[in-house]
């Protein structure tokens, strides 16, 4: 067989290394490419993507029986959860402060604190705190999270450009990262890491949500955002050149697909394994595009997509 | 730089570097080198920063009284003699370094007086605060970083009277701002003053009384020194990036009440060096040339000279220009309107059956003008309604209203007064029962009774532009102050006066040409879903959208810096008649993710600017005519190159370089720049009947200019042809030039 040379792109740029953790805590660094997503014979890969399995504070009421039945009790108290993940293969826990949505239980700081610490005392890998989404509340609760975790070096989000300034203050001073999070378009992506090393915070203490907005829309569009701002960071564009992350699990348990199990064509299949095929492949697909980190949900995904990354890896 | 300012520093600093030397010797006769130095709040809650300022400057830490020998020496070798009598150019280096030594000697006697147990000083039986601790430092300083708090005032002295005290502390607190207590002035002290008034002080209040001394001041230093370690990575010891950091992003100023003295000045001089401005309500030199702060050094206020009725409003335009010396941003949290306020009543209509007041319309006189002013002449904040009110008016009656809007910014320029005059319409529209429509001097505005009901008056009105211009374009504006006339007489001529302007400001438009500027701007804002497609604005031509002039991303860029708008230098001249520029292709290709190489702004068949999907009209070639078709968004019709608006938008759209066809703005049409290169308005052949209407004045005017004054009734429109069949013959029978013109392609 006649031998089929390939052809190589001589890319100029890299993707800034990120380290979550460390001080006593596993730590765990994700980024450093040279190349796009598993093209091993093209440029180096460092760091394997990580999954990180999401835990809320609060026992989550909306959630797909599904869900909560491969989960069960550990549900109603996030340290057992957290630890429960840990025993599923989570390299990160994604706690999420849910109840301090106004919409919620409204829990305000000294929940939060009491919550971060209960969990960073429970396991001993790197943490991720989201707040509730609501900007004020994400204010109040981050920064009472970021206190208790000073030098434990855990991932704040979301930092979006109306609450910037907060969370780069507080990252800047406990020593965090933050998750800056743009709705899907690669120019606000650019412009809110601009604004945060502007502020101070170093571009290695960032890492991109560029959104999965709406997947009923058509992955793609996530797929494309993901894909570009990675080949403007590999063209040598720094301020794009952070690592991603895509919380494909919540992003897909909250499409009707995953949610509705009666009333639907037959050909949709059945629910659970529907559902799991949905956060199955969300997943995948923002790895594919070059996502850092992904968020799972179910343990069966998280099964599924780390022997994925173990055989795009091995090549 | 004032002699007399520098002859003081540094005269005070000799004498603070003095004392501190007496005291440290004493002190260390006494106590010993090792006994420990620490600085507390009045809670006992302390600091990891050891004496904060010395930390900042020197990286020195003081841990014990022995500690405070090297802070000490390095304070004596900064002090330059005191200016001679004939030293007449006293140079700012020395006074900067009067300063530093000065902060220095304060921050070493703090440190004695906390081994001796005077710290927090105590003082008529009332304990002062003394330095900040680190948890307050910490929940402060993340306010300071994200804006929700501005900045600080350092008080220093006392004011005029009890009364003037207590209005410039709540001036201060209603724009945010935290409030440091320090000094007196012939023997009284602000916190006396304070005090005697019954003001609750104290960290809940955002008001800290340092002490009664001057040396009490050094604690702001010391916070600000702090918040920098935190929050600006700033290292100890990198004092140079303190300086920037305190400078660009802490707004901190002193306010000096009473009579200066030499450790005023010295200490003011401290404060300099950390980009602190001194505003002082006495006579003494001003230094405003910008050099180590951001603007003025030193601002002379003298109190009594303060133009305002009464002391009240003086203190009131005291503490504005404080605000105005150190360029603080004043953000307003909420719209403070009796009715709702937001986006989702934009779209609202007042109906007659519930219309209780109206202005403008049909019939009416209305007119809304926004004018830039000097800083001095507008007072933040200010609404005055000249003539009755809105319920004076009988109900459904047609009152006479102008809306006269006075803006000051440090960034404002006069070409930015219609972009902002135009968000009129878009502000005021966001309240719950008012309806806005148009501009200038054909606004019509419609008040509904349940708004009225509600209590909302005309005043309001100033309160809805006032937050909302302060809040989003808080980088080109300082100030806004609302003057509402409602006196017929008065209204008719001060509309004469702003239609002066509005004709002015249109020829001004008019005659922005392309040549006469050598930057463009782009507009990637619809990278989202094009993501190769760059729109690049010119004077002549504004983006496709028909939404961004050139003028509007100038001001855009000035608001957002890092945003959608930024500026496009043109560069070398490639080909002035296709309109490409070396600038323009680099920016192009560099933004449209490297994919479009070159191009031209004056042509539709040489590499025409790309399209994103927002176009208010497609241009197309007919080859068939020698011209070019025109189709509007509104326009359903077929046309005649046997697509329409919307199939045509699929082919154009996207970011795709389409030579023979374009997306473009209505108001293109009427362009001087329309197509230069294919000939102008005389290729169109076939234009939508809405935009021939709508723009029927102005394509007159263009026609006639062309030279073609009857070409209008020669193009053809969806009601007289949708093939190219049709067309032809319309075409010939009516004479239209593009038939005899040279070949298009």
């Amino acid at each position: 067989m006649a031998a089929v040379e390939v052809p190589t792109e001589k890319w100029t740029g890299k993707v800034h290394e990120v380290t979550l953790g460390g001080n006593g805590r596993k730590s765990v660094v994700v980024g450093g490419e040279s190349t796009l997503p598993f093209l091993h014979f093209e440029g180096s890969l460092p760091h394997r993507p990580i999954i990180a399995i999401e835990v809320q504070d609060s026992e989550p009421k909306d959630w797909s029986p599904h869900l909560v039945g491969a989960w069960g009790d550990v549900l109603a108290d996030p340290a057992a959860w957290a630890k429960k993940a840990v025993e599923y293969g989570a390299d990160i826990i994604a706690l999420s402060l849910k109840s301090a949505h106004p919409e919620e239980a409204n829990t305000g700081a000294d929940e939060a604190r009491k919550n971060v610490d209960k969990v960073l005392s429970a396991v001993d890998i790197p943490l991720i705190i989201y707040g509730p989404g609501v900007a004020e509340k994400d204010n109040e609760v981050l920064v009472a999270a970021s206190e208790v975790a000073k030098g434990q070096r855990v991932a704040l989000g979301n930092c979006e450009e109306k609450n910037h300034r907060t969370i780069a203050a507080t990252c800047i001073a406990d020593g965090h990262v933050a998750i800056a999070h743009t709705p899907l378009e690669i120019n606000l992506a650019k412009q809110l890491n601009i604004l945060l090393c502007d502020v101070g915070l170093s571009p290695d203490s960032i890492i991109m949500d560029p959104d999965t907005g709406a997947l009923g829309y058509g992955v793609e569009y996530t797929y494309s955002v993901i894909e570009r701002l990675r080949i403007a960071a590999l063209g040598g564009d720094s301020m794009a050149a952070m690592p991603m992350i895509s919380p494909a699990g919540a992003e897909s348990w909250r499409q009707k697909e995953s949610r509705v199990a009666e009333g639907v064509p037959p050909s949709w299949g059945e629910h659970e394994e529907r559902s799991l095929i949905w956060e199955e492949i969300t997943a995948s697909i923002v790895l594919n595009a070059g996502a850092d980190i992904v968020v799972l949900r179910h343990p069966k995904t998280v099964e599924v997509i780390k022997a994925t990354i173990d055989k795009l890896m091995s090549a | 730089m004032s002699r007399f300012i520098a002859t003081s520093a540094i005269r005070g600093a000799h004498g603070v570097v003095k004392q501190a030397e007496d005291m440290l010797k004493d002190a260390l006769e006494k106590f010993g080198a090792d006994v420990p130095v620490v600085f507390v709040d009045k809670e006992g809650v302390g600091s990891t920063y050891y004496l904060p300022v010395i930390y900042g400057y020197s990286g020195h830490k003081v841990e014990k009284l022995g500690d405070l020998t090297w802070p000490l020496e390095h304070a004596k070798s900064l002090l330059a003699p005191v200016p001679s009598d004939n030293l007449w150019l006293p140079y700012l280096g020395e006074i900067a370094d009067a300063g530093v030594a000065t902060f220095f000697a304060e921050e070493i006697i703090k440190g004695i007086e906390f081994v001796k147990g005077k710290q927090p000083e105590v003082h008529n039986g009332y304990k002062f605060n003394g330095p900040i601790s680190d948890p307050q430092t910490r929940s402060w300083g993340i306010q300071l970083v994200d804006g929700s708090m501005p900045g600080f005032a350092a008080v220093i002295g006392a004011a005029k009277s009890n009364e003037v005290a207590v209005k410039i502390v709540r001036e201060l607190q209603s724009k945010g701002q935290l409030v440091f207590l320090s000094s007196m002035s012939n023997g009284r002290s602000i916190v006396d003053q304070l005090l005697e008034e019954g003001v609750d002080l104290g960290y809940h209040t955002f008001t800290v009384p340092y002490g009664t001394d001057t040396e009490s001041v050094v604690y702001a230093a010391g916070f600000a020194s702090r918040a920098a370690f935190s929050f600006g990575n700033v290292k100890p010891g990198n004092w140079r990036e303190m300086l920037l950091y305190n400078k660009f992003r802490c707004f901190a100023f002193a306010l000096c009440l009473g009579p200066m003295d030499d450790l005023k000045w010295a200490t003011g001089a401290g404060a300099i060096t950390y980009g602190f401005p001194a505003i002082c309500d006495t006579v003494v030199p001003n230094i405003l040339p910008t050099g180590i702060t951001k603007y003025e050094h030193v601002v002379s206020m003298p109190f009594d000279d303060i133009p305002g009725k009464d002391d009240m409003e003086r203190a009131e335009r005291l503490i504005q220009r404080c605000i105005e010396v150190r360029g603080i941003k004043i953000k307003i949290p909420k719209v403070d309107i009796p009715v709702a306020f937001g986006p989702a009543f934009e779209g609202e209509v007042v109906r007659r059956e519930n219309l209780r007041a109206e202005a403008g319309g049909k019939g009416g006189t209305c007119f809304e003008w926004l004018a830039m002013k000097d800083m001095d002449k507008v007072q933040d904040g200010k609404i005055a309604i000249v003539g009755p009110n809105l319920d004076s008016f009988e109900e459904g009656v047609k009152m006479p209203l102008g809306i006269v809007v006075a803006v000051a910014g440090r960034k404002m320029q006069k070409d930015f007064e219609p972009v902002l005059e135009r968000q009129i319409h878009h502000f005021i529209n966001g309240a719950e029962g008012v309806q806005h429509i148009a501009q200038r001097d054909i606004a019509w505005l419609r008040f509904s009774k349940s708004a009225v009901d509600k209590g909302f008056g005309l005043k309001h009105l100033g309160v809805i532009l006032h937050t909302n211009l302060h809040n989003d374009f808080g980088a080109i504006v300082d100030k806004v102050q609302i003057t509402l006339y409602t006196e017929l007489d008065k209204v008719e001529e001060l509309r004469d006066q702003a239609r002066g302007v509005y004709h002015e400001r249109d020829a001004r438009i008019a005659g922005m040409t392309d040549e006469a500027v050598d930057t463009y701007y782009s507009c990637t804002l619809c990278q989202s879903f094009a993501p190769n497609h760059v729109c690049v604005i010119n004077p002549e031509r504004t983006g496709l959208c028909g939404a961004y002039s050139w003028l509007d991303c100038r001001a855009a860029f000035e608001i957002s810096p890092t945003g959608p708008n930024q500026p496009v230098p043109k560069g070398r001249c490639i080909d002035p008649v296709l309109g490409e520029w070396e600038g323009v292709n680099s920016f192009v290709y560099e933004h449209s993710n490297r994919n479009v190489e070159r191009f031209t702004i004056y042509s539709l068949m040489d590499s025409p600017m790309t399209t994103c999907g927002c176009c208010e009209c497609v241009m197309a070639l007919i080859p068939e005519a020698n011209g070019v078709m025109i189709v509007n968004r509104d326009d359903y019709s077929m046309t005649p190159c046997g697509m329409t608006f919307t199939t045509l938008m699929g082919t154009v759209g996207g970011g795709l370089q389409t030579p023979g066809m374009m997306g473009h703005a209505k108001l293109y049409v009427t362009s001087k720049k329309f197509i230069p290169v294919e000939g102008g308005i005389k290729r169109v052949v076939w234009l939508s009947k809405n935009v021939k209407e709508e723009f029927a004045e102005e394509l007159k005017e263009v026609c006639e200019r062309e030279g073609v004054p009857d070409l209008m009734d020669k193009i053809a429109d969806g009601t007289v042809a949708t093939t190219v069949e049709e067309l032809l013959p319309f075409l010939e029978e009516k004479g239209h030039p593009a038939l005899t013109m040279e070949s298009i392609i």
